[in-house]
């Protein structure tokens, strides 16, 4: 009997159990817990590929079987890092851009405060000319048909405050 | 000395905003005309909204304290009172008349209305 195993080769057995094991791998990938491009396998990929079959056939999902298949995988998962890298930069490059462009604002508005002063004597000039044109246009009088056909009463509202502040000057109960 | 045309064009502003149908002559004549330190811009805005005979232009000159019937300046009081009474058709008058002297809040203005008020229903 073929099966039948001598005294001496039990005891050899059992003092010695590892030399006589088939070595039985617990993991068919080696590279489990090393990375591939920097990137860190968490998971065994390469385990059970007769499962992975099974749930393919049963699901019809995508499966990444082989370990041709597997490091593609690996490939496009190190590419969405570099992707995901290249989208922070450009996040980053965005709020430089944008700080740029605050400061530039912050700059132009200094500039334009320092030209307010300028711009201000310029508009109450232009004022005190359509005030002139106004009062030069009623020289001859004001007649009140003129007031009654005005579609824009602010020109009526100046006229006659300007006029009531003169006759009050002149009448001595303003300044 | 006030100038003679500063005086015609005043009038005729008043009398302009008295004649123009827009709500905002009256707004104008309330802002300018019955503000006015000169007695005399103060009487002609009072009988201007008057001769309006709007609703909004008579609460101006009857439910404010210091315009129109209650003028600080007898003159003006008087003239507005004139003015009142002159109405053809009093109805919106009275009307403000007597809603002044059941709800306004001060007792001066709500015993001028009743005095305005009688003299309306007199003549």
């Amino acid at each position: 009997m073929a099966d039948l195993l001598s005294i001496s080769s039990i005891r050899e057995r059992i003092f010695n159990p590892t030399k006589h094991e088939k070595s039985v791998a617990r993991s068919s990938n080696p590279f489990a817990q090393t990375s591939f491009k920097g990137n860190v396998l968490t998971a065994d990929v390469f385990v059970s590929e007769n499962q992975n079959n099974e749930k393919a056939q049963n699901n019809n999902g995508i499966s990444f079987t082989g370990k041709l298949k597997a490091s593609a995988l690996v490939g496009s998962i190190a590419g969405i890092g570099d992707r995901i890298k290249a989208g922070i930069e450009s996040v980053a490059a965005f709020a430089n851009r944008i700080k740029d462009n605050v400061v530039n604002c912050w700059n132009k508005l200094n500039n334009t405060e320092i030209t307010f002063e300028p711009a201000k004597q310029a508009i109450s000039r232009a004022g005190e000319r359509m005030t002139d044109a106004l009062h030069s246009m009623f020289e001859p009088g004001i007649s009140k048909n003129q007031i009654a056909k005005m579609e824009d009463l602010s020109v009526a509202r100046q006229l006659f405050m300007d006029n009531s502040e003169t006759w009050a000057i002149q009448a001595g109960l303003r300044a | 000395m006030v100038d003679k045309k500063v005086v015609k064009n005043v009038k005729n502003i008043i009398d302009g905003l008295a004649m123009h149908q827009n709500p905002e002559s009256v707004a104008i004549l309330e802002d300018i005309g019955t503000n006015s330190p000169v007695d005399e811009i103060r009487e002609m805005t009072a009988k201007a909204l008057v001769q309006k005979n709007m609703p909004e232009s008579l609460k101006v000159v009857i439910t404010n304290k210091g315009k129109g019937i209650n003028d600080m300046s007898t003159g003006v009081a008087m003239c507005t009172i004139n003015e009142l009474l002159s109405l053809e058709d009093k109805t919106e008058a009275v009307r403000i008349l007597e809603d002044t002297v059941e709800n306004n809040s001060d007792e001066e203005v709500r015993d001028n209305a009743r005095s305005i008020k009688a003299l309306m229903a007199l003549s």
